[in-house]
């Protein structure tokens, strides 16, 4: 008989949107969704009507993890756009960083208060999702980026960090990150160099940095130091 | 507030295998998963536990994407579903004996349900599917409270009706009758909200 016709259709939905319709009953039901348009349309019906929409408390920050073993488990480096793709070179930089810079947006603001880090940058890059917030600890020593979702580097690549003094002046390297929620002591030699007029930048490299010193792979955020 | 029509493009994007399509999904990933991972959390308990589901979950989002119908489905509870699902399976096979541990529904039903869920009107154009889960609110308040209760720690935690029965202290076929009845009696309650209001 099909599940259409039962009687028990209603009951069925239910039990199933609930959860306690379970083994060979649920195997059948969700072969019957399948196969019959009115069980469908009918559990459609029933998931509209009666499920409550949960509240934002429940909610939960995953870590890191769960999102890098997804994109090496389903490969989802074959579906990124061009642009992600590690064909950037130094050459390729100028173009790169010109192009990020032209939808870069410094939001960063000044907050008098205890802080002990106060926000210098933001880093954006073309996808809209990927930014990250530098901040830079009082004594301008210590500093922090914080990512608006977990950005963390595959297996055969690091992040790298960079300063762009500004004017014709060549990158500076900071530091190689493996993920863009870090916090970490700047080279002595740079502190009191992260102020306006200079950009923070990363780039993708070989794991363990940039070979050359420079950076070598496609520039992925950028940022305005804007304190 | 997550806007659904923004998901569902997300979800477009993603089954549409295409360059960008990373990126669309994982887009999706950073505006659903702290949602998908609190619903796993509350069905297997365990953090690490629901963390493997989220991962399962959001593999089968991205397996079966092209069998999500914009126009029929609701994208989150779409993907509510699909993570609730494999919870459930994931509760049933890791033997997660927490069913003590459920009094903040015993002690404050309403207040439970209120945190929980959120029961303003949704942003469908039906109105009637707008006020829907108001009527619900309403109606799960109007059930005895055996049935509310077994309908409420089965939807939030995933409880089969053996633990049900286990956590009640009732006997199985008991339960069965309040979560058959409670369904029941809320759909024609509902029902009959729609009805008046056409």
């Amino acid at each position: 008989m099909k599940i259409a016709d039962n009687p028990r259709l209603d009951a069925l939905c239910g039990e199933y949107l609930l959860g306690t319709l379970r083994g060979a009953a649920r195997r059948r039901f969700e072969r019957a969704l399948r196969e019959e348009p009115l069980v469908a349309l009918r559990l459609d019906h029933w998931q509209r009507t009666f499920t409550p929409r949960y509240a934002k408390m429940i909610e939960a920050q995953p870590s890191g993890k769960v999102w890098k073993r997804l994109e090496r488990e389903l490969g989802l480096d074959r579906y990124r756009t061009p642009w992600h793709a590690r064909t950037g070179f130094w050459r390729g930089w100028a173009i790169a960083a010109t192009a990020a810079l032209a939808v870069a947006i410094g939001l960063a603001v000044l907050q008098p208060g205890p802080e002990p880090s106060q926000p210098i940058a933001t880093l954006a890059g073309k996808a809209e999702s990927a930014q990250v917030t530098a901040l830079l600890s009082r004594d301008g020593r210590t500093l922090e980026l914080r990512a608006a979702r977990p950005v963390v580097a595959g297996p055969t690549q690091s992040y790298e960090l960079w300063l762009l003094p500004g004017g014709n002046a060549a990158p500076i390297s900071i530091a190689v990150l493996g993920n863009l929620d870090a916090r970490f002591a700047l080279p002595p030699a740079l502190v009191g160099r992260l102020a306006a007029g200079a950009k923070l930048a990363v780039s993708v490299e070989p794991a363990g940095g940039s070979p050359t010193g420079a950076p070598t792979g496609p520039v992925i955020l950028v940022g305005d130091i804007t304190a | 507030m997550r806007d659904d029509r923004e998901i569902s493009r997300l979800l477009l994007l993603t089954a549409a295998r295409d360059p960008g399509s990373a990126e669309a999904f994982e887009r999706l990933y950073s505006l659903c998963a702290p949602l998908l991972l609190g619903v796993a959390q509350r069905v297997v308990g365990r953090r690490e536990l629901a963390e493997e589901v989220l991962h399962d979950g959001f593999a089968a989002i991205w397996r079966s994407v092209d069998k999500f119908d914009p126009l029929t489905a609701q994208p989150v509870a779409w993907m509510v579903a699909i993570v609730r699902n494999r919870a459930i399976d994931v509760r049933a096979s890791h033997d997660v004996s927490r069913v003590d541990s459920y009094h903040e529904f015993d002690d404050d039903p309403d207040g439970t349900l209120d945190r929980l869920f959120d029961w303003t009107p949704g942003e469908d154009d039906a109105e009637d599917r707008r006020r829907a889960a108001g009527w619900v609110r309403g109606c799960l308040g109007k059930l005895k409270a055996p049935e509310r209760q077994a309908l409420v720690l089965a939807y939030e935690h995933g409880l089969s009706h053996g633990e049900l029965a286990a956590h009640l202290a009732k006997p199985l076929g008991t339960v069965k009758t309040w979560v058959r009845r409670g369904m029941d009696n809320l759909r024609h309650c509902v029902e009959a909200h729609m009805g008046a209001a056409r």
